[in-house]
């Protein structure tokens, strides 16, 4: 990796600092990308955006649907075997 | 007592749980097995269970082991992550010289609520389309918020292949994002 890395380069960097603290010489390299790339800035920013919004509790997922009929028949039923047995 | 306590689980939580699972593991039948699988647990561990919890709490805290277990059993039916079909995939985003191959397009930056439920099943159906590993690894940080570590260790695959399923999975997670509504309202 040349002391400015590319774009591609920094994506994977970006990717690893959402995960983990950067060694030192990494995190000046994405930096220094960062710094003269829209682009790459945009990809930063948006991974950040993604965790935020995968994040939301799922609460707020109330208009997602939830078990069929056939599924909760069928699981119900499964419970009913084993409290029997 | 068990019989009405497991019933009324599934009355009470059972829609909760599968959302709960479904938005991690990325199908319908999957999601329905977990819901299951913690619901005959649950009747077995209810002896254990001090009541310190919410019912609803104690249960996604078992929920959270069969989706893993579910996961790990998956993992081990399809081939791992650093296939040469993905890397292709990746490759074809860049040019030669590691430049994008398109320039990326702002997302708007949605408020109302109606908007953001829109945004959240495009969120989920682009989740449901990457690759069962990336698609697996993904949600286990992002909707799960486990840590890396945690993930490789749980699911035995190494942090390698663990940074590169990720870093794939954050790369067509975004394009899909952009190619599905999220680009419309320009700001962010």
């Amino acid at each position: 990796m040349k002391w400015i890395p590319t774009c591609k380069e920094t994506t994977v960097l970006a990717s690893r600092a959402m995960d983990a603290r950067l060694p030192f010489a990494d995190r000046v390299a994405m930096q220094l990308h960062l710094l003269i790339c829209e682009n790459c800035a945009r990809f930063a920013r948006q991974l950040h955006e993604m965790r935020r919004l995968f994040s939301v509790e799922t609460d707020a997922y109330d208009d997602a649907k939830g078990l069929t009929d056939t599924a909760r028949q069928r699981i119900a039923t499964e419970l009913q075997d084993k409290l029997d047995r | 007592m068990s019989t009405l306590d497991a019933q009324t689980w599934l009355a009470d939580h059972g829609d909760y749980l599968f959302r709960v699972a479904r938005r991690q593991l990325h199908s319908d039948e999957q999601a329905e097995d977990a819901v299951q699988e913690t619901l005959l647990a649950a009747i077995v561990a209810q002896a254990r269970y001090a009541g310190d919890a919410s019912p609803r709490t104690w249960l996604t805290g078992i929920l959270k082991h069969k989706i893993v277990d579910l996961i790990r059993k998956q993992l081990r039916e399809v081939a791992l992550p650093c296939d040469e079909e993905g890397e292709e995939a990746v490759d074809l985003l860049f040019k030669q010289d590691g430049h994008w191959a398109e320039p990326l397009r702002p997302w708007g930056n949605p408020q109302a609520e109606a908007e953001l439920s829109q945004l959240r099943h495009v969120l989920d159906e682009c989740a449901d389309r990457l690759k069962p590993a990336m698609a697996q690894v993904f949600s286990l940080r992002e909707v799960a918020g486990m840590e890396t570590e945690e993930i490789c260790k749980e699911l035995g695959i190494s942090p390698t292949n663990c940074w590169v399923l990720l870093h794939r999975a954050r790369l067509f997670m975004r394009q899909c994002l952009e190619l599905n509504g999220f680009s419309k309202a320009g700001a962010a």
